[in-house]
């Protein structure tokens, strides 16, 4: 795990609000080598979301370098970088965002509409997602017709549906309760364990944030420490068995 | 382009949708209609009979024509017959059944009216017959009327003194060979009319409303009609002399320029669909802000953003468009029977079926760009930002 596949290095990124310029992340400096699970956590304000908004191409810093999996991010022009999107990263939001007309296996096929599989490959890799997140029974349900954590499920295997090398979650337990979450941080390491995706995920909870190898601090965008999480390993065997 | 998500957002709010798509099907409907008969309207004028002249009075077409001028008419060189034509006004039981109905000169009438056939009964019997009349083959069929029923009117010019209703006998029935002159109309002997005034047995105005008059073959209608209006020129009342097209397109315009009127009918109504297609497509551009988010997260650029909200418009509208011109395309025929009685030849051409199809698509096309433009260039952090 020492090739770093986010190298971030003197980002910074400012908002104005109310006629006051805002350094939400502030000359960050910040790697993480492949195959890694990362948490982040930090107070509300302090540039996390921000950072993964940066790291999956939504938004632009206003100073640095950028670079994920070798590509400097700053020098693509809008549709490179949906298309560099497309292909290397999966988002997973705390709100789920599933299209809500769409059912379960469109919402995948949907990510796949921008690649060059055909519909019959299309629906295959859709299937297979479903699969691994355990919801291919529920394949022809839509958003409204499932539980929150089988929603998020869903998000997940829309995230991995691509096969992206980075995985980016903002919050994915956040609107869920205790068995959820676990649950839903269980197959994170096991896409992490299982699958090799490279994870950073953002969390107010530490409870979360366990389930990962490592969590890092952010703070008035400025990095904190970068603790060992010892839990990380017994409790992803623990949610995988459960 | 996410064909299947185009769908999906469209059957999601099927009543919105429904209404929508409904107006657009009337506005084309109504547009099409329109526009055939602002062009019969047009063309009354050209297509008109061309020896075929209506001397009417100078004054007014409500000012009636003295008797007398039959006479001194026919004796013009190059005026081969001469009919009397006077609008009874009348109804059928009541004013819900209302049609034309003209008093006229039998011997004069068809032979003036090559348009006209004879599709059952016998005209010989209708000129012999003093209560007969001639009826449309639409009328007949709208009341079911056959050769030998009685039709009692009530009239509203000319009123029975003892207030019964004029009968009249249905001697024959006609069909027109052109779409031109209409199948709905009632004619009976102009005679029968003024000798019940004469003898007192009804009330109402005596005269003729207008003249028709057929010009010998190869006479020229120009000097005729010049002719007609100099022997009148010193009274007792001043005519005008009009050719056939010319005749019909007042009768049709009486109420102002019907055309331009009709026109300017059109392009409310198209403003008004368009705003109604618009404001659809802005509600579900706004309602759909959080799923564009998405989608450009997952890597969709703005173009086939764009395209689903333009997709979705077009589908909209283009359907709504094909399906009301194919409604009035195929039902022109009947249309047409339906406003002979007032807006003779009415036609949707190609031209008129191709403008209904390109503004349904024109109305798509704005609707559906102007707030997709809108949306698919907000960034993706901005949309997923916005709550539904």
């Amino acid at each position: 795990m020492s090739e770093p596949l986010i190298d971030l290095a003197g980002v910074t990124r400012q908002y104005q609000r109310g006629g006051e310029t805002l350094r939400v992340l502030d000359d960050l400096d910040f790697s993480m080598p492949k195959g890694a699970f990362y948490a982040m956590m930090g107070p509300s304000g302090s540039g996390k979301t921000t950072l993964l908004n940066l790291l999956g191409g939504l938004d632009r810093a206003d100073g640095g370098q950028v670079l994920v999996g070798g590509e400097d991010l700053a020098q693509m022009d809008g549709p490179e970088l949906a298309a560099w999107r497309s292909v290397h990263v999966g988002f997973v939001f705390q709100g789920f965002n599933l299209i809500p007309v769409l059912n379960a296996i469109e919402n995948l096929e949907l990510a796949l509409l921008l690649t060059p599989l055909s519909k019959r490959d299309r629906r295959q890799h859709a299937e297979h997602a479903l699969e691994l997140v355990g919801l291919k029974d529920r394949m022809k349900h839509k958003p409204k017709e499932l539980s929150g954590g089988q929603e998020q499920r869903v998000a997940i295997a829309r995230a991995i549906v691509t096969d992206p090398e980075l995985i980016l979650a903002d919050e994915p337990t956040g609107d869920l309760d205790r068995t959820s979450a676990l649950q839903i941080l269980g197959l994170l390491q096991k896409l992490n364990t299982e699958l090799d995706k490279t994870i950073l995920m953002v969390t107010h909870d530490p409870v979360a944030a366990e389930h990962a190898h490592c969590t890092a601090h952010l703070d008035k965008g400025k990095l904190g420490r970068i603790e060992q999480n010892a839990a990380g390993r017994a409790t992803a065997d623990a949610a995988l068995a459960e | 382009m996410p064909f299947r998500l185009v769908l999906r957002n469209l059957l999601a709010h099927p009543l919105r949708n429904f209404l929508t798509f409904g107006s657009v099907f009337v506005a084309i409907l109504l547009l099409c209609m329109l526009r055939g008969a602002s062009g019969a309207l047009a063309n009354t004028a050209a297509e008109g009979s061309n020896d075929r002249l209506w001397v009417q009075s100078a004054v007014s077409l409500y000012v009636d024509l003295p008797l007398s001028y039959r006479a001194k008419i026919d004796a013009v060189d190059g005026v081969e017959l001469t009919s009397r034509f006077q609008w009874f006004g009348g109804v059928y039981q009541d004013e819900s059944n209302f049609f034309a109905q003209f008093g006229i000169d039998s011997d004069a009438f068809l032979q003036s009216y090559p348009e006209i056939e004879i599709a059952e009964g016998d005209y010989a019997a209708f000129e012999r017959s003093g209560r007969g009349c001639i009826i449309g083959a639409d009328l007949a069929s709208t009341y079911g009327w056959r050769v030998g029923d009685s039709v009692p009117i009530i009239g509203q010019i000319f009123n029975r003194t003892d207030g019964s209703p004029w009968e009249f006998t249905v001697e024959a029935i006609y069909s027109a060979r052109t779409t031109r002159v209409d199948q709905q109309t009632l004619y009976f002997h102009y005679d029968y009319l003024k000798e019940s005034l004469e003898q007192g047995a009804a009330r109402g105005p005596s005269g003729a409303g207008v003249y028709l008059v057929k010009t010998e073959p190869g006479a020229n209608p120009t000097r005729v009609m010049s002719e007609i209006d100099g022997m009148f020129e010193n009274g007792p009342l001043r005519v005008q002399t009009t050719t056939d097209g010319e005749f019909a397109r007042q009768f049709a315009t009486m109420l102002g320029s019907v055309p331009t009127l009709l026109n300017l009918v059109g392009g409310a109504v198209l403003f008004a669909v368009f705003f109604a297609v618009l404001n659809t497509m802005l509600m579900a551009a706004r309602e759909r802000v959080r799923d564009i988010g998405i989608m450009k997260a997952l890597g969709f650029t703005d173009v086939p953003i764009l395209g689903t909200l333009l997709v979705e418009s077009l589908l909209l509208c283009g359907t709504a468009g094909v399906l009301a011109v194919g409604f009035v395309y195929a039902g022109q025929s009947g249309i047409a029977r339906a406003m002979a009685g007032f807006i003779p030849g009415f036609k949707v051409d190609p031209g008129i079926a191709l403008t209904g199809l390109g503004i349904a698509v024109g109305v798509g096309l704005l609707s559906g760009l102007i707030p997709g433009w809108a949306v698919a260039r907000l960034t993706p952090i901005k949309a997923l930002r916005t709550e539904a």
